[in-house]
């Protein structure tokens, strides 16, 4: 019998080993780009973190002064900081949210529902860069569709029209909910794994008399969590870079309420010429991103993980 | 069928194979030139001419031109000369160029004539050029650049709208009081809505550092610290944003966003009718095809002790060094080019092409002859000052100033607000960046 059990531990130990040896070598050529493209300029980077470069000059090592001088005497650097914390804090919950909903409307099944869900999905096909100009029009405080649909509430409540991405209290609001318009993007997903929970659970719920809402509560959504994990924690990583819609439409204003990290980084290497500054920039932004993500895995324990329990 | 699918596949890799092969002028020394008509640009073959013609002429050099896009151009370009794979000549702007030839990135223009002229070699007439862009061009006594384009700023007026109101040409404004009056009288509005504006500071072109340096001010001093703590300057900011304070901010904001969403320039699309802005605006309406009946004038003066003059810049064309020393076979050949670039001809010929004012006085004559618009604008050129360059701040007059600047417009900040926070910042980057040195 022991020997039996010691068998099938070294047969499982080589299966282990094997399966591990496969994992590496479908990852080579994705690790091999890493270290021989990326770990250079990574390490680099790293490295100007510490000097003064201005492009033009040999780097000059000047220790933490670039770290010191963002951390101590930076007005823009928490500003730009605060900015993309508030667009990651409300624009990653409120993304996975509607991402959901979308999901769970599109799961349904009535006539077309393939057209809906391309339609959906659309805005994730469009450049960034035309969705931005589109939006820029909609939401124009005078004469943009979006407030023209708001009159009668703005007259019903007496108040003045908002004024969207030209007032700093809304503009970042406003960025936010126009990347909302993507979130097709991260339903694909969720509709995947809808489309995966077995049908015999709702079929057992059906037997104990579960409704609609018990049915998506208890079963849809505890079994959707690994993808809406997912969702969160590239959100959050991809929240925290930031930069296009605010480049393009409000080009950091006003008052810099726009004013995104990354869009702070990209200026200091670009409009300052100083890459040590930037570079310094990148690793804090790295090292906050890093903390906050692994602050965010401890929400794995929530994630219900059907092949696990099977 | 598979037989044929594989001779096609056959000649296919030769013709491939071919096409890798040794290129044009390959037994010569080979010139790399970036300039700003990338292909489908409607300029793109014009240049492209121009380069071949030299080509032609030449046994020793053959240039191979590249073309990028103007928003591309810049990045490409600051990312080669950081890592020493910059063309052997190329485009940059003409205000920062003392910044590359202190970092040592740029051959020395003036030891190039002076070695032409060592060896009785027909060299380059610098007289040619705009002085204003030559003193840009110069550090430690030397030239690091040319000045291969010229810009200016002028006032453009829309004289269909004039006629409307029953004025005339002789009624174009000088200065800012004039300015005012006539403007008043241009207004169109609806209600709520503004259809048309006679002129607003702040629109186009017009620039606080412009409106500072016609009353003899400036943002920096000589020793390039900031200046805008004085009673002058708030008084000229204040004038650019109450010129039209007859209108709500907010009247003003959608005006003027209109515009920008609308992407057509205010002035072309008669929004406007006076409106400062830069010769471009001359190639907006020719390329608009525009019927409008329009002129040019200098931008009007402060109504006392004002001085002729506005921003002008260009491109320059220098040659990198990219970490080489000495003067090589492809740095002389670059300079051979860079002679040909900024002759007479072949500058008359590159006005042709893209539409700019060239920094050859002789070869801009010849263009403007018989235009009146061109003329007045290469006039003009003669009173272009260029924008300092501020190693602590190189954006100072765009992102750094903007951000205070464009709240001030919005009506979140007074004058007074808006130059000491502008102040405050400025002396936060210095602090910082000599902290840095």
């Amino acid at each position: 019998m022991a020997t039996h059990k010691l068998q099938k531990n070294g047969a499982l130990k080589g299966l282990r080993a094997e399966e591990k040896r496969l994992g590496y070598l479908f990852a080579s050529p994705w690790l091999i780009g890493l270290f021989i493209l990326g770990a250079f300029p990574i390490l680099f980077s790293l490295y100007l973190s510490f000097t003064n470069y201005d492009m033009l000059s040999t780097p000059t090592f000047i220790g933490i002064t670039n770290y010191r001088i963002l951390l101590t005497n930076d007005s823009l650097f928490y500003k730009s900081l605060w900015n993309t914390l508030y667009h990651v804090i409300i624009s990653v919950p409120l993304g996975i949210v509607v991402g959901v909903a979308l999901a769970l409307l599109l799961n349904s099944k009535i006539k077309g529902m393939g057209i809906y869900r391309t339609i959906y999905y659309l805005p994730n096909v469009v450049s960034v860069v035309a969705m931005s100009l589109l939006w820029l029009w909609l939401f124009q405080p005078s004469f943009g569709i979006v407030n023209s649909i708001l009159d009668p509430i703005y007259d019903l409540f007496n108040m003045e029209p908002l004024q969207w991405y030209q007032s700093a209290d809304m503009s970042k609001m406003t960025l936010i909910i126009m990347g909302l318009w993507t979130a097709g993007g991260s339903m694909i997903i969720y509709l995947a794994q809808m489309q995966d929970i077995p049908k015999e659970l709702y079929e057992a719920a059906d037997i104990d008399g579960a409704n609609g809402l018990q049915k998506i509560f208890k079963i849809t959504l505890p079994l959707m969590t690994p993808s809406i994990f997912f969702n969160f924690i590239m959100g959050l990583i991809g929240g925290f870079q930031v930069f296009t819609t605010s480049y393009i439409m409000t080009q950091g204003g006003p008052a810099n309420s726009t004013y995104y990290y990354s869009y702070y980084l990209f200026d200091k290497m670009m409009s300052d010429t100083q890459m040590g500054m930037a570079s310094a920039m990148a690793w804090i932004l790295l090292v906050i991103t890093l903390i906050i993500t692994m602050f965010a895995l401890r929400f794995n324990k929530f994630v219900f993980y059907l092949g696990d329990q099977s | 069928m598979k037989k044929l699918l594989l001779v096609g596949l056959a000649l296919v890799t030769v013709f491939a194979l071919t096409a890798c092969g040794g290129g044009e002028g390959d037994d010569k020394i080979q010139i790399e030139f970036w300039h700003l008509s990338p292909v489908g640009d409607e300029s793109y073959s014009d240049v492209k001419q121009i380069i071949r013609d030299f080509n032609e002429s030449q046994d020793t050099y053959y240039v191979n031109g590249t073309g990028f896009s103007f928003w591309d151009y810049w990045d490409k370009l600051s990312v080669a000369v950081a890592s020493n794979t910059a063309p052997d000549v190329g485009f940059s702007t003409i205000d920062d160029n003392v910044h590359r030839a202190d970092r040592g990135v740029l051959y020395n223009i003036s030891d190039f004539i002076a070695a032409d002229e060592a060896d009785s070699i027909e060299t380059m007439d610098t007289a040619v050029f705009y002085t204003n862009q030559l003193d840009f061009l110069t550090y430690d006594g030397d030239l690091w650049g040319l000045p291969f384009t010229a810009t200016t700023r002028m006032l453009y007026y829309n004289l269909d709208h004039f006629a409307e109101v029953g004025l005339t040409e002789d009624d174009v404004p000088t200065t800012w009081a004039e300015l005012e009056e006539v403007a008043k009288q241009l207004d169109m509005v609806d209600g709520d809505d503004i259809e048309r504006i006679g002129f607003d500071p702040t629109y186009g072109q017009g620039t606080y550092m412009g409106y500072l340096w016609q009353a003899g001010l400036d943002f920096f001093d000589d020793n390039q610290q900031v200046t805008l703590n004085t009673q002058e300057h708030a008084d000229i900011l204040e004038w650019m944003v109450t010129f039209n304070e007859e209108y709500t901010r907010s009247q003003l904001n959608s005006f003027g966003e209109a515009n920008t969403i609308l992407g057509i320039d205010p002035f072309a699309a008669g929004r406007v009718s006076m409106m400062i802005a830069t010769d471009g605006l001359y190639q907006t309406l020719l390329d608009y095809d525009s019927s409008m009946n329009f002129g040019v004038a200098p931008i009007p003066l402060p109504d006392e002790d004002g001085t002729r003059v506005n921003w002008g810049s260009g491109f320059s064309l220098e040659l990198y060094t990219n970490g080489r020393t000495e003067v090589d076979e492809k740095a002389q050949g670059a300079w051979e080019f860079t002679k040909y670039l900024m002759s007479k001809d072949v500058q008359v010929d590159y006005a042709d092409a893209v539409g700019w004012l060239m920094g050859n006085k002789e070869a801009m004559a010849v263009v403007a002859e018989g235009n009146p618009i061109i003329t007045a604008l290469v006039e003009e050129c003669e009173y272009a000052v260029d924008k300092v360059f501020i190693p602590y701040a190189p954006a100072w007059h765009a992102s750094d100033w903007f951000q205070y600047y464009d709240e001030l417009k919005a009506g979140n900040l007074s004058v007074e607000d808006t130059l000491q926070n502008a102040i405050d910042w400025y002396n936060e980057k210095q602090d910082n960046y000599n902290a840095t040195q």
